[in-house]
């Protein structure tokens, strides 16, 4: 007998084996597709078997009795707020279409998960007389999702929050405030753990107050911009290579000690009244020379102590190209820093890829204008 | 009756999963008796040979002990509570929960025990960490699936050891002897990891990152190691040695890793074997002072074929006595032998003669010539380097005629 619930999935079921079979036409005789949706339309025609074998759970009208007992007769629980998200799915597929793909896919994730939800809760709603039952039978099956995706976008949104912050705090404050918001978070953490008695209740709606406020703050300062500082560098994009000579004026007034550029620096070059000098893990004191290693990324910290903005430059041999007609074109092979004012520090990281007896003059690191600011590279 | 017969098969049954049992127990046992008595187990953290391999020894004698016998307790009194309060259908005696006297006492014990371990533990790791009275430097740098050794020109190694220009080798790191060594370990594509267990612990090689690690021997001789941190395909033929020098024989080896080089005799088979590594080789490995035929120096140029960018440095191959990452020596068995068994006065002598022509390991150096890739698992198919951008890991089947062959070993044995 064909009942109402099983006319949808064999009606499904039909429609994934002709899609299969349109699969295959459309690939060329391509048979991964169409083996999936063929197993999609097994298992759905499947399902519409056990629907049409129990006909739907519906209740025999002679059987009086179960009119108003029997799961089918129950009335689902009025408020569901999965039309309204199923709606505003659309409606960002739609936007999104138009706008920008990102929207779209956000549309698109979101649809599929409200249909989802949907179709488990209407079917969970009908799954026995007992409502508390139901709700129960419905966490069986969308709980090992909800509970890990919900976590995670929770997790995202605020670590995406705290970050907005920090991007917006000024250098100075930035560790304060997050002093003092650890201190409270401890506080409480260590309040709730010692007073057994508090509710769930109170601890979910402290949490919810604290998760809701962050991700105000950080949507409202996402929304103000980043520091000024941040936005001058992007603007000024102080990771671009530039010219290395004297003539060169860009400086990096921001120069920060960047933790990027601090973790496994090969060599940190100091200049210090007029002079060059290096410091490496492993070797003990100030180097006037210095072995780097040959095909690696080794990256030079760079820290002016003199007064002046002033760059370092780090060359390692020449590349000579013939321009045709015995005329010949060498370029100096250089890396350098922007300017940086007294007390800055900027890196760079540099892959040299020839030893230094490639070259007649050696390899060095120098400071444009300085005569006798130098130091000798090695490369074996 | 038939009762009676089921319950003797079941005790003979019992008896015999007993006695199966107690082969098993008395089988392992014997094997790690056996293994206990390896004396001369090259790779053996509880023969240290210096002064760091000395230290971690101190300390894990002692935690061992306190180990075992705590072991040897716990199991005990596992033991005898199985045994005694064993099932006899007797009542379950009274459960209780939480006896404040046995549960501190039981806290204090094992803190006390672990503080104790503590305590030298901490100072010894502050100890081996110790960099301020380095005498002499090193950059080890690993790669797929070899050990790079550089001796930079710089600070103490010129003014102490006469290093005046850098020294780059493959396979077996050479320090002198009773010497504080700081190598800076690193990597130029996956993790490694550096451990010569006679010498000192182990330390991870990461690329971008510069790890320092200790060594000092106290006694002239070979020092076995290998790589320990899976590094892909070849891992297990990623070997190291650590040569140990008395200072005078350490000079001499310097002195001869700074020699010009010498340009094969014109018409020998060496010199035609020169410019077939001209042709052939020296696009990955570089030999120092090469010259190409218009006169300009031979640079190689790894970077443009291998993805590591390196290949191991050829200039003196035969001073030392292993290759492809110390996996197959250059020695033959009698002559390896002669220098590995010797006596620690006589050893600076043995290894600093290298490889002659007559103790040359024909077998497996020609091998490798002849098909690399063959011999040690290497991703070196010139047809299936796409996802390398046409870089090769490992040296690739270069097709040789036995000619070449045969040249290239007579340039070879001159190379040192
Ligand atoms: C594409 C680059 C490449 C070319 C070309 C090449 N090799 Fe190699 N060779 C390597 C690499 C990489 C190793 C290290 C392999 C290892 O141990 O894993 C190596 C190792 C060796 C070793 C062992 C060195 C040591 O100290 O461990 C010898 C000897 C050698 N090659 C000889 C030659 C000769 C001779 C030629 C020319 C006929 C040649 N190679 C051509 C890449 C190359
Ligand atoms: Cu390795």
């Amino acid at each position: 007998m064909i009942t109402t619930s099983s006319k949808l999935f064999y009606g499904l079921g039909a429609v994934s084996i002709a899609g299969s079979i349109v699969w295959i036409i459309a690939h060329d005789g391509g048979a991964l597709g169409a083996v999936a949706l063929v197993f999609i339309a097994i298992a759905l025609i499947f399902l519409g078997g056990i629907a049409s074998y129990v006909r739907d759970g519906h209740v025999l009208s002679t059987d009086t009795e179960q009119h108003d007992s029997a799961p089918a007769a129950q009335r689902g629980p009025s408020h569901s707020w999965f039309p309204l998200g199923t709606a505003l799915a659309l409606g960002m597929l739609v936007v999104g279409l138009v706008t920008s793909p990102g929207i779209f896919k956000v549309g698109v994730a979101l649809l599929l998960a409200m249909l989802g939800e949907w179709l488990i809760q209407n079917w969970s709603d009908r799954a026995s007389s007992d409502p508390s039952y139901n709700e129960r039978v419905r966490g069986w099956v969308v709980h090992p999702l909800e509970i890990p995706v919900g976590g995670a976008l929770l997790l995202g949104a605020i670590v995406l929050s705290f970050s907005r912050i920090f991007l917006a705090l000024s250098v100075e404050a930035g560790p304060i405030v997050f002093a003092i918001l650890g201190a409270l978070v401890l506080f409480f953490g260590s309040m709730l753990s010692i007073r057994r008695g508090t509710s769930t209740r109170v601890v979910g709606a402290v949490c919810g107050v604290a998760l809701l406020a962050l991700s105000v703050v950080g949507v409202a300062l996402a929304l103000n911009g980043e520091r000024e500082g941040l936005t001058i560098a992007a603007e000024e994009d102080h990771f671009a290579h530039r010219a290395c000579g004297e003539e060169a004026e860009e400086s990096d007034e921001d120069a920060v000690r960047a933790v990027s550029a601090k973790s496994s620096v090969a060599a940190t070059v100091t200049l210090k009244d007029g002079v060059l000098y290096a410091e490496m893990d492993g070797y003990s004191g100030p180097l006037t020379s210095i072995s780097l290693q040959r095909a690696w990324n080794s990256s030079i910290l760079f820290l002016n102590e003199d007064e002046g903005e002033h760059r370092m430059v780090v060359t390692y041999g020449k590349v000579v190209e013939s321009l045709g007609g015995g005329v010949e074109r060498e370029t100096l092979l250089q890396a350098c820093t922007s300017l940086v004012a007294k007390g800055g520090q900027q890196g760079v990281v540099v892959n040299i890829p020839k030893p230094s007896i490639s070259s007649t003059e050696g390899f060095s690191i120098t400071v444009p204008g300085l005569e006798g600011a130098s130091i000798e590279v090695m490369v074996p | 009756m038939k009762k009676m017969i089921d319950q003797f098969g079941e005790s003979m049954k019992t008896a015999r999963r007993w006695r199966n049992a107690s082969k098993a127990a008395i089988a392992v046992s014997a094997l790690s008796f056996v293994a206990s008595c390896g004396r001369d187990a090259p790779q053996d953290t509880w023969q240290p040979a210096g002064p760091n391999a000395e230290r971690i020894d101190n300390l894990q004698r002692p935690v061992f002990y306190v180990a075992g016998v705590v072991g040897v307790i716990v199991f005990a009194a596992v033991a005898w509570s199985m045994y005694r309060y064993r099932d006899r259908g007797q009542a379950i005696p009274e459960q209780t929960h939480g006896k404040p006297a046995v549960e501190i006492v039981l806290t204090v014990i094992p803190v006390l025990i672990l503080l104790g371990v503590a305590i030298p533990t901490a100072s010894t790791i502050f100890k081996l960490a110790e960099t301020s009275d380095t005498e002499m430097t090193i950059n080890v740098t690993g790669q797929q699936w070899w050990w790079e050794y550089d001796y930079p020109a710089v600070g103490s190694n010129i003014e102490q050891y006469g290093i005046t220009a850098p020294i780059v080798t493959a396979g077996q790191l050479v320090i002198p002897e009773n010497t504080k060594v700081l190598l800076r370990v690193t990597s130029r594509d996956v993790i490694h990891s550096y451990w010569i267990p006679k010498l000192n612990g182990k330390k991870d090689s990461v690329p971008g990152r510069v790890h320092l690690l200790r060594m000092e021997g106290s006694k002239p001789g070979i020092y076995a190691g290998q790589c320990t941190e899976f590094c892909g395909l070849s891992h297990a033929y990623m070997r190291m040695e650590a040569v140990v020098l008395s200072r005078a024989d350490y000079d001499k080896w310097v002195a001869n890793q700074l020699e010009e080089y010498t340009v094969p005799e014109i018409g020998t088979d060496a010199a035609a074997g020169e410019s077939v590594f001209i042709q052939q080789c020296s696009r990955c490995h570089q030999v120092n002072g090469l010259k190409n035929s218009d006169g300009s120096l031979n640079i190689a140029a790894p970077e443009q074929n291998l993805v590591s960018g390196a290949a191991p440095n050829l200039t003196n191959l035969m001073t030392r006595n292993t290759f492809a990452g110390a996996s197959w020596d250059l020695l033959t068995p009698e002559c390896r032998d002669n220098v590995w068994n010797a006596s620690s006065a006589d050893f600076g002598e043995r290894y600093l003669a290298g490889v002659s022509t007559e103790c040359l390991n024909q077998k497996d150096l020609r091998e490798w010539l002849r098909n690399a890739p063959a011999k040690k698992p290497m991703y070196a198919d010139p047809t299936k380097l796409a996802s390398t951008g046409g870089l090769y890991r490992g040296m690739p089947d270069l097709g040789l005629t036995e000619d070449q062959i045969n040249v290239i070993v007579a340039y070879l044995l001159e190379r040192k």
